[in-house]
């Protein structure tokens, strides 16, 4: 493939503008592929409701609120969903054979009071 | 106080068998091996080779932990770079393979995925299984914002140019105006790997000033009537067409700019092991172990890469300032292509021109900026979710104008 090559005023300048260029178009063919696909998919939908007997006019989408509210009321659901305990604490007392390791006898300085 | 006593007298008991030591050792003739072993391991510590420049350097090290830890300024990305400045300027004596541009080195090691560019798609595969593109499918002419935004980089390619530097650094420079630090790194390291940390840091510097730099320039370009624009909520997207979109956008983008398909692949690749709902564990571990491991590691290796030595010259100042300018006029770009789509568009479906900013890559931050602005002049105004669309547009349409300049100046 021939590379362009770059190295003076005027190529820089006008690869500047095809390099702008092409981004546009890049994402204007994904604009229009996908203004495509949303008419495609909006027409089977408002299809399968004509099937099902119901009117094109019922087809409404769930306002961006109510969408909020419920994926609050979700998360606050699964958050604080934890397991039943029994509600009884106590403390178990373990006896332990006298050791002089970590004592603190042992790690005290007796000094003098005066 | 009696501690501190102790400590002094443990001191100079260290020192005292200094003298004796001395003593001996001229007494014995060994006065010069002595001698030295202390110099060449005084020549050695970071004390010997100190220059000032290291301190400039530790100093902005410091400053950048300094945002990310107490301002809360992209920690993620200020905290691995400001500690990786720390790493990269102790001063050392080189042929020891410690410092990043020896080769052979840890550092240089871990700095391989840097310079050969393998680091940034492993990035942009995470990104992609972060990113939710639905409000892009529901209103796709909210993509070209993307587009415009990428005015900045061809604008510093130009400038770059005028002030001397070779047309692949330039490509490398005007990288930055993407707002995207992985690409800039990636671009980088094809075209001008001498330039690689001042580009990375300038790139990531700005990202992390989005906040300061943006609404200047948004509240320049746009009057009081044209930021209360209420946008229409997006409709709701089916799964069928957020499947779509990753392999639709990666075979249409790379068919149109081949170069980019390392970004662009795992960028859509990632986003389809996310939307396609049969592959959780793959996008966890892509949005998560994987992404935070690279980010880590690429974090902490171009703060290292900006060596006192190599780093503090008159072409990373330029490049500062280059890098300044283009998110400046990628911010300009976003704003006034919104103002010049409301001239074609009916009343009631105008866009609101405060989400133009968001078309540059810097995912999230530049989006909350124009949540933040909006909301700044109608408080029941939110453009978070309409911003989202240019913002992640802007992440293809950089990665698209980094394809165009490898392919132009490779």
């Amino acid at each position: 493939m021939e590379l362009l090559y770059i190295n003076s005023w005027s190529e820089i300048l006008i690869g500047s503008v095809i390099g702008m260029v092409v981004v546009f178009v890049a994402l204007i063919i994904l604009v229009l592929l996908f203004d495509f696909i949303q008419y495609l998919v909006l027409n089977s939908s408002k299809k399968k409701m004509v099937k099902a007997g119901k009117k094109v006019e019922e087809m409404v989408d769930v306002s961006a609120n109510e969408i909020a509210a419920i994926s609050m009321a979700l998360h606050l659901f699964i958050n604080e969903m934890h397991d039943e305990e029994s509600n009884v604490i106590t403390i178990k007392r373990i006896e332990r054979r006298y050791s002089p390791w970590n004592s603190k006898i042992y790690g005290l300085n007796n000094t003098l009071s005066r | 106080m009696r501690d501190l006593k102790y400590k002094i007298g443990i001191l100079l008991i260290i020192l005292g068998l200094f003298l004796p030591m001395g003593l001996f050792a001229q007494a014995s003739g060994e006065t010069s091996l002595i001698m030295d072993s202390l110099t060449k391991f005084w020549n050695n510590t970071a004390f010997a080779n100190f220059e000032f420049k290291y301190l400039v350097m530790i100093v902005i090290g410091i400053a950048f932990l300094w945002l990310g830890i107490a301002k809360n300024w992209e920690p993620l990305l200020l905290v691995p770079i400001g500690f990786g400045i720390l790493v990269g300027n102790v001063p050392f004596t080189e042929g020891y393979q410690i410092g990043i541009y020896e080769k052979g080195s840890v550092m240089n090691i871990l700095y391989s995925g840097v310079l050969t560019g393998w680091y940034p798609p492993l990035i942009f595969l995470g990104i992609g299984a972060m990113t939710d593109f639905s409000t892009l499918i529901a209103n796709p002419k909210l993509m070209l914002i993307g587009a415009a935004a990428q005015l900045g980089i061809f604008a510093t390619f130009i400038g770059a140019y005028a002030l001397g530097f070779t047309p692949q650094q330039c490509g490398a420079i005007g990288i930055i105006g993407g707002a995207d630090g992985p690409t800039a790194i990636f671009l980088a390291s094809r075209l001008a790997p001498e330039l690689m940390g001042a580009v990375a840091v300038a790139a990531y510097s700005y990202m992390a000033l989005v906040p300061v730099i943006q609404p200047p320039v948004m509240r320049l370009f746009t009057n009081s009537k044209e930021r209360l624009i209420r946008m229409k909520p997006p409709r709701q997207v089916t799964r069928f067409e957020k499947i779509a979109f990753p392999v639709i956008g990666l075979l249409l983008t790379t068919f149109i700019s081949p170069s980019a398909m390392s970004l662009l692949g795992m960028l859509f690749f990632g986003n389809l092991l996310k939307e396609s709902g049969v592959t959780e564990r793959l996008a966890e571990t892509a949005r998560f172990a994987l992404i935070n491991i690279v980010t880590i590691i690429l974090g902490l290796t171009v703060g290292a890469s900006t060596q006192a030595d190599k780093f503090l010259t008159v072409d990373s100042l330029l490049i500062f300032g280059l890098g300044a300018a283009s998110f400046i006029v990628a911010t300009a770009g976003g704003v006034l292509f919104v103002k010049f789509m409301n001239l074609f568009l009916k009343e009631g479906n105008k866009i609101n021109p405060l989400i133009g900013n968001a078309g540059v890559s810097a995912v999230p931050d530049s989006a909350r900026v124009s949540q933040e602005i909006g909301l700044h002049y109608d408080k029941t105004n939110h453009l978070l979710m309409h911003a989202m669309a240019p913002n992640v547009a802007g992440v293809i349409g950089s990665a698209v104008a980094a394809g165009i300049l490898l392919s132009m100046l490779t």
